[in-house]
């Protein structure tokens, strides 16, 4: 094969794409239609799967969480420590927490329910109670006598359809908290917050100096400091980094402390793996056939080449780039409209019942998609082609 | 009239179909002459397709030889006989088969564009040749815009831009009017006259077959006739 049967193959490709527009079109539009069918389905179970764990990570465990050691209640000296890791570069954010439970009485509901004491202004920086206040405000760090209450625990605000018990509160309204130590107060509902993530909106929130009220403790302790990073991916990093502070407690990276979210996550994932391979062979099956049909009605027409002398590997070369082009062209259409797509749901999320759903479509989803879809195209180029350019020249003209 | 360019030697052509074989040819040795126009006829059935598509190597026979030009056209590789059919011989089929999606003018520079010539080259050989047949104004159109008289001529173009050293056409008017018809035996006797070019065509029209130097009569795959005839 050289330059000239190069040429000639090229010529005589592009004169049959341009000459079928209709074809072409139909074929592009199949295959562009199959790459959004199979990457934008599995970008918003992604998507779904990313905010589930952000829910997790913003909401009850950081990037990473750290824990009291085997055998011990408490985190000590944690204020010290605290300070230490704020010490270490790029560090988003530390915060301390404890968390106890209490019996939270309105007029004649009670309902035995979780309670977080938390630093308020710390705490800004590694999770997202601050910016999920619905009505009335975020908790200041001199706030005594103020609680912050999950939406899910108030009739009015609560995401409707089941018959738990609720408050029928508002802010300003006050609750009695009984904790397992007989300590009982009075708190007013300074707001009510809504992550969107049933995890950690069913919470009563309060000033972590309250802890040491409460329980008689030293201000040194706590259940679990969590730490923000700047992103993703970098959890390994942090925890050599704390480690080498001489931490002694516990480092758990969000992932090991996600329990029944990482199984329904990984759930997903799973029926994504088996919707996209599927997808990926409806696909190459869908292009194939629509390629072969179109080559196998070429048919007369390599023969006709063949019989005026027109080599084998020029006429096969010319199908096969055919198809290649309406593979890749296929996949940029696709990939531009699904571009178009995740920039639009990056501004207008997808608003579900978990939160709002920004689909995510991975770097490999996107080569493999795209290079099965190619794949597909000069395949199903190759072989009606290769068939008929090997076939007698009387049977392929005259349809032997 | 000079050497002979195509020669062959007990030519044999079975088909076989499960049980059934058909003789097409069953034994043909001819010589045809450089510079002759020579019409072959006889019966539908007689073999006479069959025969051009032994002499323009579009098929292969089960027995016996053709030597076309002094060469083996028989005992060579398929890359070989393809090559030959490029640069040596021209073929007019009776249904045009030109290609749908080319031009008058890219039909026909096809091959020489394929025989590596420049661009400027082989558009003036395909200008040249539709001029020739007398399509100088028709050159861009593509087939489907063309009548079935101008798709012939365009699908001589194309057999003749190489300057092959043999035309063959297999009923090239079978499918045309009696005008257009005229047209292509004119344009056929044309080239024989004025450039020599050897020509073998298959016809079942007697007044066409006269037009030529000698009819070839083909019966059950055998020579049946040989006749020379003065115009
Ligand atoms: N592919 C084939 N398979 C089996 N038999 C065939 C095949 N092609 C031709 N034949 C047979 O070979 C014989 C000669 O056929 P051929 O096409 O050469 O006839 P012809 O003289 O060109 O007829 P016509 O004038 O009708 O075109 C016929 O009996 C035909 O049925
Ligand atoms: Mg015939």
């Amino acid at each position: 094969m050289d330059n000239n049967d190069l040429k000639v193959m090229t010529f005589l490709a592009y004169k049959n794409l341009t000459k079928s527009k209709v074809t072409f079109m139909v074929i592009v539009a199949v295959m562009a239609m199959s790459f959004l069918s199979i990457t934008f389905f599995a970008s918003i179970i992604d998507g779904l799967g990313y905010e589930f764990e952000e829910g997790m990570i913003r909401g009850q465990t950081g990037h990473l969480m750290i824990e009291p050691q085997e055998d011990e209640l408490y985190i000590y000296d944690s204020a010290k420590l605290v300070k230490n890791i704020r010490r270490i570069p790029e560090v988003v954010g530390v915060a301390r927490r404890q968390d106890a439970s209490a019996v939270a009485r309105h007029e004649n509901i009670e309902i035995g329910n979780p309670v977080l004491f938390i630093e308020p202004e710390n705490e800004k920086h590694v999770s997202d109670y601050w910016n999920s206040v619905l009505v009335g405000e975020y908790l200041s760090q001199r706030d005594t006598e103020e609680l912050l209450i999950g939406a899910n625990l108030v009739k009015s605000y609560a995401e409707e359809g089941d018959t738990q018990k609720r408050f029928d509160v508002d802010v300003g309204d006050r609750i009695t908290l009984s904790f397992s130590n007989g300590f009982v107060k009075e708190y007013k509902i300074k707001g009510i917050y809504k992550t969107g993530s049933r995890f950690v909106d069913d919470k009563i929130i309060i000033n972590f100096d309250q802890y040491q009220a409460i329980f008689n403790s030293t201000d040194d302790v706590a259940s679990n400091i969590l730490i923000a990073l700047p992103e993703r991916g970098m959890e390994e990093y942090y925890t050599r980094e704390i480690i080498d502070l001489g931490v002694s407690e516990q480092i758990n990276q969000w992932q090991t402390k996600m329990g029944a979210v990482n199984q329904f996550v990984g759930s997903l994932q799973i029926t994504n793996q088996i919707t996209g391979t599927i997808g990926l062979l409806t696909a190459f099956a869908t292009i194939y056939i629509i390629i072969f049909i179109n080559v196998t009605n070429k048919r007369k027409q390599i023969g006709i080449l063949k019989a005026v002398g027109i080599k084998k590997q020029i006429i096969l070369g010319s199908y096969v780039l055919q198809s290649f082009a309406y593979g890749i062209t296929g996949v940029i259409i696709g990939n531009v409209v699904m571009q178009l797509l995740l920039l639009l749901l990056s501004i207008h999320p997808l608003n579900m019942p978990i939160g709002p759903v920004i689909p995510i479509l991975t770097t490999e989803r996107l080569m493999v998609t795209s290079a099965t879809l190619i794949l597909a195209s000069i395949i199903a180029g190759f072989f009606p082609s290769k068939k008929a350019a090997d076939e007698n020249i009387l049977d392929a003209i005259f349809g032997g | 009239m000079g050497r002979a360019i195509i020669k062959t030697e007990h030519l044999e052509r079975v088909y076989i179909n499960g049980a059934v074989k058909t003789y097409a040819l069953r034994d043909i040795s001819i010589e045809i002459k450089e510079g002759e126009f020579v019409a072959i006829m006889g019966k539908s059935g007689s073999g006479k397709s069959t025969l051009l598509h032994q002499l323009g190597l579009l098929d292969k026979p089960t027995k016996g030889n053709i030597i076309i030009d002094d060469h083996d056209v028989i005992n060579i590789s398929e890359k070989e006989r393809t090559r030959f059919r490029l640069d040596e011989l021209g073929y007019v089929f009776q249904s045009y088969n030109l290609i749908p999606e080319l031009t008058a003018i890219e039909n026909v520079y096809i091959t020489p564009m394929a025989r590596n010539f420049k661009k400027e080259e082989y558009e003036k050989m395909a200008e040249d040749i539709l001029t020739a047949v007398g399509l100088n104004d028709r050159m861009y159109h593509y087939p489907s815009e063309l009548s079935g008289g101008q798709q012939q001529r365009v699908s001589i173009a194309r057999a003749l831009v190489n300057k092959p050293k043999i035309l063959f056409a297999d009923e090239p008017t079978a499918n045309l009017d009696s005008a257009s018809s005229e047209d292509v035996i004119n344009l056929f006797r044309k080239f024989n006259q004025e450039i020599g070019q050897t020509i073998v065509m298959v016809t079942h029209e007697i007044e066409e077959g006269e037009k030529a130097d000698r009819i070839i009569w083909v019966k059950d795959g055998l020579l049946d006739m040989d006749k020379q005839q003065n115009i």
